[in-house]
């Protein structure tokens, strides 16, 4: 039971709104650096999400259109690629992490906020270093970047793209010590390892990934670095260099940091399908420990990126362990299942953006499976079907998280609810919009289309008119996102300390919360996703009455639709 | 718990609970970087041995026209220097500055000294043609997978001399006499430092 005791209208909010000046602001406060993660994520992702439309764009047509040549075509791709993984998913998760890893943990701020706001300030630089690149010939080489295209061709916009991800590097492995030291050292008593919520598990087992794997891209960019201006030969065999130096040691990183990329988002899908569908978690100590899994396997598969490259004696091992990293990602779609399961579901925006990934992320695992299979992978390597695959699992799973994320944390950071109407017209074109981006490159790909051409067989022309159209469409939800958060803002209903009636503990302080957090230390519930008990109505009673609840009497301008707070448990 | 508008400093004494946790962050998040440093030191090592083993030959030449006699006493001020840190440790632990300053003194001259005999050892190799850049290296690569870790080692000795003065300073000014956290910290990482060279010298100069 909390100990929530003070009177009625005691604990007025004193705080106010995040204004737009704090984004730009050199603070330690883990909320706004947290917003600060976010809102430069979302530009990036703007950024990221007009290369992509400019990508179908060239595509609508089998011949050069929109760009001069295939050289300005490969920057467009490796440019897209690269600002929506490093500068968009993993920003925008370290992001949510920031916010929230404090907040559920009843702690005032991260282990160390001096470093915390250090971290966050090296991404702008390492977003203009890369965009900068364009002036002086753009990185062309993909996101992979493999050598020699990225060393002894290209221009000193691969460069700058190495050095952009230098620092993105150093931001994650700081951000990352950080999370780990704050998750295990600052839990308030009473909260053991097996009590803390799973979006916490999931960041520790991110974090861990992040200091042991990050490291291995710093070296293999040290590397390429000083071929490309040290005059060295590291990935010369001219001069007694290796090409695979750096396909081994990238996707040594690289696969370990695709789990970065998604086991937030998996942890932020444990709070929502159980919060909005009023039951426990299914198996939460499976669903902890299969992230634990995933980041401890994820280090044994990198080679099945490189089967067409790697020695053949070694493709079996890694196509085996490869398809076991599939069993604890299954393990978790079960336990989801399984809260769902019986539970009250209510179809509010977050809840459908965490269906969407449930539906989407499994096709883009059951396609990681194909993929896994030596075989198959001849067949369609480097085609649209590995575009389709990991646009699934990127999109189809972590930023379907990262929108549900939104739509449930927004409440608890901004104070204002986000107008449900156009919550779920988002969710619809994005849905739709998705699915026939990314569904119909499956076909092309097994057809023979390969990836990262300008210029392909007019025979597939149809299906990409159709991808395109249906990116257009997905491009512009996005858009309906964004007026959203604007409109809310000034217009949105007064939120309320727990809209969602939520048992974890960042709900268990005023909304946004105060400077420290929390007025007085918090009691966490005993069990964090305890719904439907009688001393889990209790205690969320007691949080409605220590913070009170608004009244539905509209602001100026009239609210907006919102989601009703559920009632009982 | 201490309103953590106070400054750090500050609030020791006071408030034990605060310092050991703040201690136990420290030291937590040091490891977590060490290990993070122990991926990247072992990319440059690796490519090392891996040119060990298939060029013997080429190692073997280079061997030939270097002495073991420089980077030998190199190698035993490193030691040295840890030596210094350790007791620099345990007399701030026991609340005496001045033997603090002594050996902490004696951990940068000797940082400073190693630093300055990898210059020298560097100028000798170039003497030798055993050259950075691939294109031009008389000994089929030799050159930028010794260069890559040894100097990447003494960036990181840069980094501690530097950060040992500023040890130094802080500690003439008293920061540690009641919270030698700072001290402990800084010779995690200066014995990692030390640590990694002893693997690079067997490793490069030995096998």
């Amino acid at each position: 039971m909390a100990t929530i005791s003070v009177p009625i209208g005691q604990r007025q909010p004193k705080t106010r709104m995040p204004a737009l000046a704090d984004m730009l602001r050199w603070t330690v406060d883990h909320k706004i650096i947290g917003m600060q993660y976010m809102v430069a994520a979302f530009v990036f992702f703007l950024i990221g999400g007009t290369l992509a439309l400019m990508i179908r764009w060239e595509l609508m047509t089998p011949t050069l259109d929109v760009m001069q040549d295939g050289t300005a075509y490969n920057s467009l791709f490796s440019i897209h690629g690269t600002v929506m993984l490093f500068l968009w998913i993993v920003p925008m998760f370290a992001g949510f992490g920031n916010y929230l890893v404090p907040l559920q943990l009843g702690a005032k701020d991260m282990a160390f906020p001096w470093l915390n706001a250090f971290a966050f300030w090296l991404i702008p630089p390492a977003g203009i270093f890369m965009l900068m690149g364009y002036f002086m010939g753009q990185a062309e080489a993909g996101w992979t970047s493999y050598p020699p295209l990225s060393t002894l061709f290209g221009n000193d916009g691969q460069t700058m793209w190495a050095m952009s991800l230098h620092l993105l590097g150093i931001s994650s492995i700081l951000g990352a010590i950080n999370f780990i030291v704050t998750i295990l050292n600052m839990r308030p008593e009473g909260m053991t390892l097996w009590k803390m919520p799973l979006f916490c598990w999931a960041t520790l087992a991110t974090s861990i990934i992040v200091v042991m794997a990050t490291p291995f891209l710093a070296g293999a960019l040290t590397l390429l670095l000083l071929d490309r201006v040290g005059g060295t030969s590291f990935f010369n065999p001219a001069n007694g260099g290796d090409v695979l130096l750096w396909q081994n040691i990238f996707w040594f990183y690289s696969h370990p940091a695709v789990y970065i990329m998604v086991l937030p988002g998996m942890g932020m899908l444990s709070e929502v399908l159980s919060i909005h569908s009023r039951k426990p978690i299914f198996g939460y100590r499976m669903i902890a420990l299969s992230s634990m899994a995933i980041a401890l396997i994820g280090f044994t598969v990198w080679a099945h990126h490189m089967f067409t490259s790697l020695q053949p004696e070694l493709r079996i091992p890694f196509m085996i362990s490869t398809m076991i990293i599939a069993v604890p990602t299954g393990i978790k779609m079960f336990g989801w299942l399984g809260t769902l399961w019986g539970g009250k579901i209510r179809f509010t925006s977050a809840m459908l953006f965490s269906l969407g990934f449930l539906s989407m992320f499994v096709i883009g695992g059951i396609t990681g499976v194909m993929l896994a299979n030596v075989p198959f992978d001849y067949q369609v390597h480097d085609t649209y079907f590995v575009v389709s695959h990991f646009h699934f699992v990127m999109f189809g799973g972590s930023v379907f998280a990262i929108y549900s994320g939104i739509y449930h944390w927004f409440p608890k950071m901004t104070g204002r609810m986000l107008d449900e109407r156009m919550g779920k017209l988002h969710f619809a074109l994005t849905y739709f919009g998705f699915f026939f981006t990314f569904f119909p490159m499956h076909m092309v790909g097994m057809l023979g289309m390969p990836r990262r051409v300008a210029v392909y067989d007019p025979q597939f022309q149809s299906w990409n008119v159709l991808i395109s159209l249906a990116a257009f469409v997905l491009g512009f939800s996005t858009l309906i996102l964004v007026y959203n958060i604007m409109v809310s803002l000034s217009r949105g209903r007064v939120a309320g300390a727990n809209p969602w009636r939520a048992l974890t503990l960042e709900w268990a302080t005023s909304s946004p919360p105060p400077a420290w957090n929390f007025d007085e230390d918090p009691v966490p519930f005993e069990d964090p996703y305890g719904y439907g008990t009688q001393a889990a109505t209790d205690y969320l009673n007691a949080i409605d009455r220590t913070f009170g609840v608004p009244d539905e009497t509209p602001e100026r301008g009239g609210a907006l639709r919102v989601a009703s707070a559920p009632s009982g448990d | 718990m201490a309103q953590a508008a106070v400054p750090q400093h500050a609030a020791h004494g006071h408030d034990d609970h605060h310092t050991r946790l703040s201690n136990e962050n420290q030291k937590l998040a040091m490891w977590l970087y060490l290990a993070s440093e122990v991926v990247i030191f072992s990319i440059f090592i690796g490519g090392y041995a891996i040119f060990r083993v298939n060029n013997p030959a080429s190692v073997k030449a280079v061997h030939q026209t270097l002495g073991l006699v420089l980077v030998t006493v190199n190698t035993f001020l490193l030691l040295a220097s840890s030596y210094a840190m350790v007791m620099g440790l345990r007399a701030i632990q026991m609340k005496n500055r001045q033997q603090f300053m002594m050996w902490i003194g004696a951990t940068v001259v000797l940082g400073i000294i190693f630093v300055g005999g990898q210059w020298v050892e560097y100028r000798e190799l170039a003497h030798h043609e055993i050259t950075l850049a691939g294109i031009s290296d008389q000994f089929g690569g030799f050159g930028m997978r010794f260069y890559a870790p040894t100097a990447f080692h003494g960036a990181h000795v840069i980094v501690g001399v530097i950060w040992a003065m500023v040890v130094l300073w802080r500690g003439s000014r008293g920061h540690y006499d009641n919270n030698p956290i700072g001290v402990e910290i800084f010779g995690l990482y200066w014995h990692f430092v030390d640590v990694v060279w002893i693997i690079l010298f067997t490793l490069i100069y030995l096998v």
